[in-house]
């Protein structure tokens, strides 16, 4: 087995609140990240990738067009599609890396998605879970 | 989904041989947990940084292992028994099975991995 781990980089703002919660259940519940005003991060993603790594030709122009160019420089709750009824956690966040992925990289396989949203923490997803 | 935290802290130990030796430790917590439909989070960030305040900077930043904590009264630390520790302190703190792993460093040249 070989896998290929790829890095990217993108900058993004949110703000972690649900629009059918209260204020003060949003800001019980995530804390400062519920700060209506948003903020942001730079994040890196980290994608690995099994099975025929040297397919990889192409891959940087799959991962702008459908995760970067998408992101960046966006406000993910109010700018970005996939987040319009999603909370952008980073656990979110990485689901919906990992779906935009995972059918466009034949023919290799997506094996995991690690999304670094601060140096203090970071999540990784490797497709188990459905997305809300 | 695996979630990450990380923690630094400073501590020393004096080893089987009576060498004093300190770092600054770099820990990782990982959790192995489902996403929470409601929240979108497998665990609140901010409740596992308080578990490892105070589970283990607490207990052991700007401290002697062997002097200023009670787990090793009776033998010499290694990085390899303190990472043990600090799974089996960290695991008996979170809800039940949620940790999946913890890396702990002594340096940047060396990590020592504990696994569930």
């Amino acid at each position: 087995m070989i896998r290929v781990i790829r890095r990217y980089e993108f900058s993004a703002a949110h703000v972690l609140a649900r629009p059918d919660w209260s204020e003060a259940r949003n800001r019980a519940v995530y804390g400062k990240c519920a700060n209506p005003s948003g903020h942001g991060h730079n994040y890196r993603v980290e994608l690995t990738l099994e099975g025929a790594p040297d397919a990889g030709d192409g891959l940087d122009a799959i991962v702008r067009e459908r995760v970067l160019d998408p992101l960046d420089g966006y406000f993910l709750n109010r700018e970005v599609g996939g987040f319009a009824g999603v909370v952008p956690t980073a656990e979110n966040i990485a689901r919906h890396i990992w779906d935009t992925l995972a059918g466009a990289v034949a023919p290799a396989r997506l094996s995991g998605v690690r999304l670094v949203e601060t140096s203090n923490n970071s999540v990784e997803y490797f497709g188990s879970e459905p997305t809300p | 989904m695996l979630i990450t935290r990380r923690l630094e802290f400073s501590a020393s130990y004096r080893d089987r041989k009576g060498a004093t030796h300190g770092h600054n430790w770099e820990l990782e917590v990982t959790l192995d947990g489902p996403v929470n439909p409601e929240t979108g989070m497998v665990i609140d960030l901010k409740e596992l940084k308080e578990v490892m305040e105070r589970e283990v900077e607490a207990r052991f930043d700007h401290r002697s292992l062997n002097d200023d904590t009670p787990y090793f009264r009776d033998r010499a630390p290694t990085p390899e028994s303190f990472a043990e520790l600090v799974f089996a302190l960290l695991d008996a703190a979170l809800p039940t099975r949620l940790l999946h792993r913890i890396r702990l460093s002594p340096t940047h040249d060396v990590t020592i991995e504990v696994q569930r």
